[in-house]
């Protein structure tokens, strides 16, 4: 046996003790509480309550913040006519299509207004250099510049980056099965985001054969 | 762009994903601290705090906000960081498992193979020493330690845009400074 196998005893064995003494103090949630953050969670915590739409379900809330962004939190993927309308009361034009799990909108429905366009082959590269210039280009787009992911399955969206003639279009995915972990990883739900000032066709659902595949990081191969 | 996002794993509860991390990454994490530190016992008593940490702050772990790796390498920063402020009696102290303990000849040998090999890594270091802290961080952690950019932001907490900018300004800022940049340093660099 060797060092490694038996730091892993210890910390096999710490770890039964800490589940015997019962829950543990969590130390690390002081630390959000210091500084700015708690500048910015009050301010947010007195606008938010008020601003949260009357319209919706509880299938999803909108919160609009006070630095401007929207805050979207899916909770069921239903009602997606009603994010649209209570989208457009804030002032953004939306097309929101949620799909069943293995199924995607047949591309071509409008015309994204992001510059970079890459060759699959460069999009489906394993070379490192290749990818991280697919990944780097496709942060700067206009449509990555529009939103932010949110822990625990929700997007952030910034109108200010979005033109009035714009449209967002947004697609969700939900797997069913919301159990993932290292030995069986799979993807929790996928999403779509993209801006466009054409026209927008409705969707078209078709099978997405990329639903199974994860890659490193959680993303799947990228251009999927 | 589409993104997947996988659950958050209950490391710190579940002693079988808990294995599974461990084994994951507990090569990375010896290097981390091989290329920062030079003595063996201290790099083992650092993987095993940085193990004991994951299990203090498994919760926190979210993988919305980006990769396992760069999570983890967020710990092993705190770790040594924290390390860094105290003394070496006081870290024996305060530490639940001691790592040097756990050592026999065959894993110092080993180690201190592993810290020769990283020998050219810490002088890069100092190579950076100059920078400011903000950017030597973002530079450390793509450039030497290879995580992405995304993974990098993770570890410290950062936007991405935010890395960007840094690990920007600090590869230009070393790229005229003859005699201190090391090729690991500039590598990726035009």
């Amino acid at each position: 046996m060797n060092f490694e196998e038996r730091l892993l005893m210890e910390l096999k064995t710490e770890m039964s003790e800490r589940m015997a003494r019962g829950p543990v103090r969590r130390p690390m949630r002081r630390r959000l509480l210091t500084g700015v953050a708690v500048a910015g969670l009050a301010a947010a915590a007195l606008v938010a309550v008020p601003m949260v739409m009357g319209t919706e379900s509880s299938a999803y809330a909108l919160t609009e913040n006070p630095d401007g962004s929207i805050t979207l939190k899916i909770n069921e993927f239903r009602n997606s006519d009603q994010v649209e309308r209570d989208l457009a009361d804030l002032g953004l034009k939306a097309d929101v299509s949620y799909v069943r799990p293995g199924k995607r909108c047949a591309p071509g429905r409008f015309t994204t207004i992001d510059e970079p366009s890459f060759t699959p082959e460069e999009l489906r590269s394993k070379d490192p250099g290749v990818r991280k210039r697919v990944l780097e280009a496709m942060e700067g787009t206009p449509s990555r510049q529009a939103y932010d992911t949110v822990p625990g399955g929700g997007l952030k969206i910034y109108p200010e980056k979005i033109k009035p003639n714009w449209t967002v279009v947004m697609e969700f995915t939900e797997n069913d099965d919301q159990t993932s972990g290292p030995e069986r990883p799979r993807a929790l739900w996928q999403f779509l985001f993209q801006v466009t000032d054409g026209p927008v066709k409705p969707c078209v659902v078709i099978d997405d054969p990329s639903w199974d595949v994860i890659g490193p990081e959680g993303l799947p191969p990228a251009g999927s | 762009m589409r993104l997947k996002h996988t659950g958050s794993v209950e490391i710190s509860t579940d002693p079988e994903a808990f294995e599974a991390f461990y084994r994951r990454h507990v090569e990375a994490v010896t290097r981390f601290m091989a290329r920062r530190v030079d003595d063996p016992h201290t790099v083992a008593d650092l993987v095993a705090e940085v193990f004991v940490a994951v299990l203090d702050s498994a919760h926190t772990y979210r993988s919305g906000l980006g990769s396992e790796i760069g999570w983890l390498y967020g710990v092993a920063r705190n770790t040594l960081s924290a390390e860094r402020r105290r003394t070496a009696s006081e870290l024996r102290l305060t530490s639940r498992i001691s790592g040097r303990r756990l050592l026999d000849a065959d894993d110092l040998l080993r180690l201190e193979e592993r810290l020769d090999a990283e020998s050219p890594v810490r002088r890069a270091f100092e190579a950076m020493a100059g920078l400011p802290e903000s950017e030597r961080a973002v530079l450390e952690l793509v450039v030497v330690d290879q995580l992405s950019i995304p993974e990098a932001a993770t570890a410290l907490g950062i936007r991405q845009g935010t890395a960007r900018v840094r690990l920007y300004r600090a590869r230009r800022a070393l790229r005229h400074a003859p005699g201190v940049t090391s090729p690991t340093v500039m590598e990726g660099l035009r």
